[in-house]
């Protein structure tokens, strides 16, 4: 297939259209605009439906709506809008309901900067919303790999009741790569799936769907989470592992932080530094077993590096870690981004300063 | 062969559209490219930069500290990017809009008039082209060839006047770079 050259959020509007979403409602926020602008009218071209709304309240809660059909729904944000979100996303995990939301991360706290940032991993993979509920979150490096995952995200929704989050960054956002895109999938030809609400072309259901449950039912619902939970920790965990074999420094990094990492360990690599890298495909599942299993009579150290200070993953890789070898970081943050020489400097420190203290 | 560019400019010059037309006439040639812009909330003014890179291998990172070449399409965007340029790189500069001293000694530079030429061929909005064709011209990043079938593509539609105005602006840079690099 050609190689097409595409901005990243465009690329994901088109992967979201041949995936199968046919609804979007979003509010314009930077560096995520050109996703909403694309689908304005590339939806209608399939007969789907794209709504500017007039806030990320009303747009998360269309998706709600939508979704409750048996809609294949979408919306996208950035940072800031996603907090707007949450207590809709919440909502969604408490109907189960299936969506996907897609955010393009920029500096932050607050309002913050328009500039991309890796800032709202905590956010993402800990309370996305209120009420103690998860959603698989997956982290894409490239355009490619945004177009891929976003294309079978709503597999995983629909799948599993559930919202599902695709974490991107304003660089991943706004940038220009080659991509390759997948075909469109065959879809149903109703919506309507045995627990949506509506006529479904034979009865009319009587399902009601709802995020209020009495008290007894709502603890059943918790531990079915938990259980669900559980099967994503055991099946749906990716992962990418590069240079680990003869690794005595593990680099742990995702999205765009992992590609400049990997330009800084091959580079470092040339000079003879033993140093690989686990980069997390999903974040929620995070890849616990591959730290956890690294042969630490051989690794020296771990080194986080993110476009957040401080780095926000590192406590998801201590407790893999567990003592058994120091964990460092380093990272860029609030819209200043990383480099490739700076994130090689900053390594070669770090791996320096362990040496001659050690 | 691994070239990468930054072109910084005030918002609406240009100088984005011109570094994404470049990257993606370079895949459309069988080469990687990648394009980043960053700039600000204004959608015209203020400062607009984009990193392009255009390589024969895949391109693992598109965040390089310090760039092969800088276009300067203006004062603003000489003073504020001029540190980002690797030494020994090549700075091509639009001499009708930025004109203060040039205080490295570590690159090599090209002056363009590149507003005065472009009055002089036709159009002033074309001004950006000729400071591309001076900086291909000057580096051999890329056949100019690659970047004057995306343009001739771009404005087709626009008539054959335009696409001939497009071309004699990116051949009168590659011209002058050309010779700035044998000299």
């Amino acid at each position: 297939m050609a190689k097409l050259f595409m901005k990243g959020n465009e690329a994901v509007g088109e992967a979201a259209v041949r995936g199968g979403i046919r609804f979007f409602a979003g509010y314009p926020i930077t560096p995520q605009s050109e996703l909403p602008e694309y689908l304005s009218w590339r939806l209608p071209e399939v007969c789907g439906t794209f709504i500017q709304a007039e806030s990320e309240v009303a747009a998360i809660n269309m998706v709600y709506g939508a979704a409750a059909t048996g809609a294949r729904a979408m919306t996208g944000s950035s940072s800031p809008g996603i907090s707007l979100k949450s207590e809709g996303i919440s909502y969604l995990s408490a109907a189960e309901l299936p969506a996907v939301i897609i955010n393009v991360q920029r500096g932050g706290p607050g309002l913050g900067s328009i500039q991309p940032a890796q800032q709202d991993y905590l956010q993402a993979t800990k309370a996305p919303g209120h009420g103690g509920f998860r959603m698989m979150v997956f982290a894409p490096n490239s355009i490619q790999e945004a177009v891929d995952l976003v294309y079978e995200a709503p597999e995983y929704a629909d799948r599993d009741r559930s919202p599902v989050l695709v974490l991107m960054d304003g660089c991943l956002g706004t940038m220009m790569d080659e991509v390759e895109l997948p075909p469109f999938k065959e879809l149903p030809e109703t919506i309507c799936k045995p627990w949506t609400v509506g006529y479904d072309g034979t009865t009319r259901s009587g399902h009601l769907i709802t995020p209020i449950y009495p008290e007894a039912g709502l603890e059943g619902k918790n531990k079915l989470a938990v259980a669900r939970t559980k099967r994503w920790e055991e099946n749906d965990v990716q992962v990418e592992e590069f240079m680990l074999d003869d690794a005595e420094w593990v680099i742990v990094a995702y999205g765009i932080a992992s590609r400049v990492a990997k330009q800084a360990i091959l580079n470092l690599r040339n000079k003879g530094v033993k140093v690989g890298m686990i980069r997390p495909i999903t974040l929620f599942p995070f890849p616990k077993k591959s730290i956890a299993e690294l042969d630490y009579s051989q690794v020296k150290g771990l080194i986080d590096i993110e476009m957040s200070i401080p780095a926000l993953m590192r406590e998801d890789i201590e407790l893999q870690v567990l003592g058994r070898a120091p964990v460092y970081e380093y990272g860029r943050s609030g819209g200043v981004l990383l480099d490739d020489d700076s994130t090689e400097a900053a390594i070669w420190k770090i791996i320096e300063e362990a040496s001659s203290n050690g | 062969m691994r070239f990468t560019l930054l072109v910084g400019g005030s918002g609406g010059q240009g100088g984005m559209s011109m570094g994404m037309t470049l990257a993606e006439s370079a895949v459309k040639g069988g080469k990687h490219a990648s394009f980043m812009p960053l700039y600000g909330p204004e959608q015209r003014g203020g400062a607009a930069k984009c990193t392009v890179i255009i390589s024969d291998e895949p391109i693992i990172s598109p965040l390089p500290l310090k760039t092969d070449g800088l276009i300067a399409m203006n004062e603003a965007s000489y003073k504020k990017y001029i540190k980002e340029l690797r030494p020994g790189g090549l700075l091509v500069r639009n001499s009708s809009r930025s004109t203060s001293a040039i205080k490295r000694d570590d690159i090599r530079v090209l002056e363009i008039p590149a507003d005065d030429i472009a009055v002089e061929l036709g159009s002033s909005k074309i001004a950006g082209i000729v400071l591309i064709g001076a900086m291909l011209g000057f580096s051999n990043m890329m056949d100019p060839k690659m970047l004057m079938d995306s343009l001739e593509e771009k404005f087709e539609s626009k008539g054959d006047a335009i696409v001939d105005l497009n071309r004699r602006a990116l051949y009168k840079g590659v011209e002058l770079g050309t010779k700035a690099a044998a000299g």
